[in-house]
């Protein structure tokens, strides 16, 4: 055994320790403020972003709207009569209560916690308006919280009451409509000119009489009340509710009502329903996959809807929305991760360059003291407890400042870079001791020589193939696999161990590039050196044999072009989610604003739509009906996709001047069709359910439906992607007439045109839509990190430029004297210099751009930013060319500063003491 | 040998100062040397004999005193002066060969004759005869990694003597290398003296070069201490 393994003690030599920390201050100090300021970062950025995540699944349950309630319904009990009539049941309000609790009871205490108090309501068929030519529909609703209905001011009439003073009432099936009183809003009782007292006219889908009365006039007290917001057709007429073109109303019942609305209709069509709106604030991301799976689970639960039995039906898209908030926040954590990634690639890089040049700065210490006979482990222990302290203390100042200004830490992602701090400087250094004690003669033996360096290749070409292994398998997992957790009940912020590989993918690529380089460069210096020996310029000749000297240097190159490459990629990544989010923004608005016109407004449009053309700084106007989920049947099914109806030839105008995707297809709406007399439409589909070349009928109230013709596909609208576009002029030679409520402008006075039109509209600006997108929580934090680690990666790459030079000034320094001795004249010598500092840096600056574009193209689709930029598919890699281009010049410009300065600082040196060191 | 000494050092001081300690690393050293003559500079370590060769060569300004090579006073000149100095009558072999490590021997030993912007075939033919001289003709194409250390410094030997120098200085030259190899490495040199007329300095600890050097300069604490070097050098009988 050899004598160290048998030592159990190590002889450590403290004044050897202290002395090297003072000597090497610089070096360590340097090394710590990197360890610190990466520490920093990688453990702010992970708690930072996981506030994000929490505030973005609050903020998109907020933007779900009603689309995340959680809503459940179930059949009332039959009101049979002892003599086959239907009996009236006064305490159905109570009934409803009771339902109420049931269904909170239902929800489980977590999901509970994560819900507003639940609403009650009832609401009865869709009733059709008789007195009118335009098709409107009437419903009467009665609403309920744990405190009652929503406060309501009764500005005429009285609180609808019961028909009937003797509550236990039998009727006759086939009885008169059964009398049923109901309050209407202000607004209603306005646009249907009716008053406490009238009867409203309405008719049942068969086509019967309803008898529903008002009892009085009523105001909300507060018409933001979340109780409205289930049924805002009792606030205002709602357009588009019932299909294109249509405009509901709506009737507050009351407790005392509620009896009679039951026998108003028939038996089955008063719906009793329990909403439970999410309330945002208590979300969390952690929370999210735990609430979608109870209310996965309630669903499950539930019984079938078409059961006559009073069991609890649930339904909710707070599941879906909850998983794609979740799925968001994994997007957003795993490309926060491959950037962090990139950036302790780079910064273990760094380290290991400036261990190195710790060691060659200490090397004749080292050796000095292997040589009085201090053993290597002894040796190796001084300089793993130096290198710790410095490691450990600088990542505790980093991760105590994270601490301060991140509402968490993460010390996770700093422990690579502590440890190759901690690691690289006593490895390297314990190496160069012991190689102090080897025989360092050249053997005379030239087969021996051949041999050493064939195993030097081979260790070299054996880690080049491991780290090409683990870049292939890690982008073959990425392309597959994608960085979204697979298992959607492990959808936390934890990133799991299958995530590690495709995370790494960007960093090992980074690394290939610049490993395929390492091997290029030599080959160029050497060529470069070839061209040089036929030329009669000598300073060619020492420049190009320094550069092809020293071309072979790992780790200045490995660093160079891996933080540039990083460096590059961190930009591209926040210029394609910039621009991403403005073609959002575009996507969203369909152009510079966007009025959606009230229904009762409608009419006034095309004047509106004028009188904005004619305003300063407006290009286009372009008017448009938009229903959203209209019904569009394709044969039996019933599709709701977003029905667009615009004059094809201005909406291809707006398009094509715009940065919306043009629409080629949308000239077919307006080419001739003969022999068929179906309105040509582009379709458009999430799912396939809309097809191009699939007939499609478009319902009306008055006369048969509409054929459509599906001949192309359409452009997204809106970000919708369920879209159905028609001609305005061909839909009405079909005989639907066109009711625009919306309008596209586009021109630099764009906004100030839609403004103040003096109608009832809302006012749509695409630049706030891109301004709340850009503050999104994800997206302003993924962009912020992409740009800081941009920055971080630069002075990384600049930093390790300057390390590099100073890790090779010595040898430099020596070649050059040697190179004086034998004639070369002091101001020559600054060229051979650059010789050898050149060309890494201008290989880098060429090609670090470019490895991370090509990364960028490799890795942004399995990245899924759309998920973040809210676009319809992956948004192709942007590059920032003059920010690439100004990464290249940050470079040469370091080099070019490097060169001189250092032939400044040696000129005092002089050419004895320089030979002296190197002997 | 001429009467007029090719180098003639008169009263070299040479201080070093570390920190508050100042060392003497030569006090007022004189001597001549003959041209195409052989000598070795003998010292124990630290006893200034590089410090010596490098205040000759110019690499370092004496404190005091004065350094003629060749009726150039290398003490007056500037870094320019220095250079062509360099490059046209002095040159330096070193203990660690100095070779460029990408260029073959033929290339390395042309490096002076392209510092002085000699014609190629003027240079090749002059590289050729080196390389015949040294006995390495068949590995002109060699790299140094490629030689042994005795040929590297074999190759830095014919590289000092590219652009025919009439002083070359050596510091240690066999201080890297096996005793059969330094050895033969002396023989070269002291072969160069004979055959191309160059006047070598050479520092030693190396017995066997006291043997073959005209003259042995002694270095003792800065002071020279010149003494009989035995017999002078005769050639063998055989020897061309």
């Amino acid at each position: 055994m050899k004598r160290w393994l048998t030592r159990w003690r190590l002889a450590l030599h403290w004044p050897s320790i202290r002395g090297r920390g003072r000597t090497d201050a610089g070096p360590l100090l340097l090394t710590a403020a990197v360890i610190a300021a990466v520490a920093l970062l990688a453990g702010a950025a992970p708690p930072l972003l996981r506030a994000a995540a929490d505030n973005a699944v609050q903020d998109t349950v907020r933007r779900a709207g009603t689309d995340s309630n959680v809503l459940v319904h179930a059949n009332w009990e039959r009101d049979d009569g002892p003599t086959g009539g239907r009996v009236r049941m006064p305490r159905l309000a109570e009934d409803l209560d009771d339902f109420r609790a049931q269904a909170t009871d239902a929800l489980g205490p977590d999901l509970d916690a994560a819900l507003l108090p639940p609403i009650a309501a009832v609401h009865g068929p869709i009733l059709n308006l008789t007195d009118g030519s335009v098709p409107r529909t009437f419903q009467f609703t009665y609403l309920a919280g744990d405190a009652g209905g929503p406060d309501v001011a009764w500005l005429a009439g009285s609180p609808p009451g019961p028909t009937v003073s003797d509550e236990y009432v039998e009727t006759p099936y086939d009885g008169p409509p059964w009398p049923v009183q109901v309050g209407l809003s202000e607004v209603d009782a306005t646009a249907l000119d009716l008053g406490p007292g009238d009867r409203i006219p309405v008719k049942d889908g068969r086509g019967r009489d309803r008898d529903v009365r008002i009892s009085g006039i009523y105001r909300p007290a507060d018409s933001t009340a979340p109780a409205w917001r289930l049924a805002p057709a009792l606030l205002r007429p709602v357009p588009g509710a019932d299909g294109a073109g249509t405009t509901r109303f709506a009737g507050l019942l009351s407790r005392e009502s509620l009896p009679d609305a039951r026998l108003a209709v028939d038996e089955d069509e008063l719906r009793r329903t329990v909403q439970f709106a999410p309330e945002p604030e208590a979300l969390t991301w952690d929370a999210t996959a735990a609430l979608a799976s109870q209310v996965v689970k309630l669903k499950a639960a539930s019984g079938s809807s078409i059961d006559r039995d009073q069991s609890l039906k649930w339904q909710s898209q707070l599941d879906t929305v909850l998983r794609d908030a979740s799925t968001r926040n994994s997007a957003a954590s795993a490309q926060a991760a491959v950037l962090l990634a990139g950036v302790l690639t780079a910064t273990v890089l760094v380290l290991l360059l400036a261990a190195d040049l710790l060691v060659r700065r200490r090397t004749p210490v080292l050796s000095a003291a292997r040589q009085r006979g201090a053993a290597l482990p002894d040796l190796g222990a001084e300089l793993i407890i130096e290198s710790t302290v410095v490691s450990v203390s600088a990542a505790a100042v980093g991760l105590a400042l994270a601490r301060a200004a991140a509402p968490g830490v993460s010390w996770t992602w700093a422990v690579p870079v502590v440890l190759a701090g901690a690691v690289a400087g006593p490895a390297f250094g314990t190496l160069a001791a012991a190689r102090a004690s080897r025989d360092r003669r050249q053997p005379a033996n030239q087969a021996a020589r051949r041999w050493i360096r064939a195993t030097g290749e081979l260790r070299r070409a054996a880690v080049e193939a491991a780290v090409l292994i683990a870049a292939v398998a890690a982008f073959v997992t990425l392309r597959q696999r994608g960085l979204l957790p697979l298992d959607s009940d492990g959808d936390t912020n934890e990133l799991t161990g299958d995530l590690i590989l495709p995370i790494s993918a960007l960093a090992l690529g980074a690394l290939v590039g610049a490993l395929v380089l390492l091997r290029l460069l030599p080959l160029g210096a050497r060529f470069a050196l070839r061209q040089a020996l036929r030329s009669r310029r000598p300073l060619a000749v020492f420049g190009a044999a320094q550069a092809a000297t020293t071309a072979g240097r790992t780790l200045p190159l490995l660093v160079l072009v891996s933080t540039t490459a990083l460096a590059s990629f961190a930009l591209i990544l926040g210029a394609t989610v910039t621009r991403g989010l403005a073609d959002g923004a575009w996507s969203t608005v369909g152009a510079d604003a966007r009025l959606d016109v009230g229904a009762d407004a409608e009419a006034a449009t095309p004047a509106l739509a004028e009188r904005i053309a004619a305003a300063p700084g407006v290009e286009q106007v372009v008017v448009a009906q938009v229903t959203d989920s209209a019904r569009v049947f394709s044969e039996s099914t019933l599709l709701t996709p977003r029905l667009v109806v615009v004059d094809t030839a201005a909406f291809q105008r707006l398009l094509a001047t715009t940065a919306l995707p043009d629409a080629p297809a949308l000239t077919r709406l307006t080419a001739p069709r003969p022999g068929t007399g179906d309105v040509p439409a582009l379709v458009r589909s999430s799912d396939g359910a809309l097809r191009t070349g699939m007939p499609l009928q478009l319902p009306r109230e008055s006369g048969p439906a509409i054929r459509l013709a599906a001949v192309g596909t359409a452009p997204s609208v809106g970000g919708t992607d369920d879209v159905v576009i028609v001609d305005a002029a061909a839909l009405a030679d079909a005989g639907l007439p066109v009711a625009a409520n919306t309008v596209w402008v586009t021109g630099p006075g764009a906004a100030r045109a839609v403004s103040n039109t003096g109608v009832a509209a809302d006012v749509v600006l695409r630049a706030d839509v891109l301004r709340a997108q850009r503050v999104a929580p994800l997206t302003a934090g993924l962009v912020r990190l992409a740009w800081t680690a941009a920055a971080v990666l630069l002075a990384l790459g600049l930093l390790g430029l300057t390390l590099a030079a100073a890790a090779g000034a010595s040898q430099r320094w020596q070649t050059l004297t040697r190179l004086r001795t034998l004639g070369l004249r002091p101001r020559d010598a600054r060229w051979v210099a650059a010789g050898e500092l050149l060309p890494p840096v201008v290989v880098t600056a060429v090609c670090g751009p470019l490895l991370g574009a090509l990364l960028a193209r490799l890795t942004l689709g399995p990245l899924d930013l759309r998920l973040l930029t809210g676009q319809a598919a992956d948004p192709a890699a942007v590059l920032p060319w003059w920010l690439l281009g100004l990464v290249s010049v940050a470079l040469l410009a370091a080099a070019a500063t490097v060169v001189p300065v250092e032939s400044a600082l040696r000129r005092r040196d002089r050419l004895s003491e320089v030979l002296r060191a190197g002997d | 040998m001429s009467s007029e000494p090719l180098l003639s050092v008169r009263g070299v001081h040479r201080r070093f100062r570390t920190g508050p300690t100042v060392v003497h690393a030569l006090r007022g050293v004189s001597f001549d040397v003959a041209a195409g003559s052989m000598v070795a500079l003998v010292g124990r370590s630290g006893s200034g004999k590089t410090t010596l060769l490098n205040v000759i060569g110019g690499l370092d300004r004496p404190d005091a005193g004065t350094v003629h090579v060749d009726g150039t006073d290398v003490t007056a000149l500037d870094e320019d002066g220095l250079s062509r100095l360099r490059r046209e009558k002095v040159s330096y072999v070193f203990q660690s060969f100095g070779l460029i490590p990408v260029l073959s021997a033929a290339e390395n030993v042309a490096a002076p004759l392209r510092m002085a912007r000699v014609a190629p075939i003027e240079r090749e033919r002059r590289v050729e005869l080196l390389l015949e001289l040294i006995g390495l003709a068949d590995h002109a194409r060699q790299r140094p990694a490629e030689l042994s250390g005795g040929q590297q410094q074999r190759v830095a030997i014919a590289r000092a003597l590219a652009a025919s120098p009439q002083l070359l200085l050596a510091d240690e030259p066999t201080g890297q290398l096996d005793a059969e190899t330094g050895l033969s490495v002396m023989a070269l040199l002291r072969g160069i003296v004979e055959s191309e007329g160059v006047t070598v300095l050479v520092s030693t600890h190396d017995a066997v070069m006291m043997a073959l050097a005209d003259r042995v300069i002694g270095i003792h604490d800065g002071h020279l201490d010149e003494q009989a070097a035995g017999p002078p050098y005769a050639p063998a009988p055989d020897a061309g």
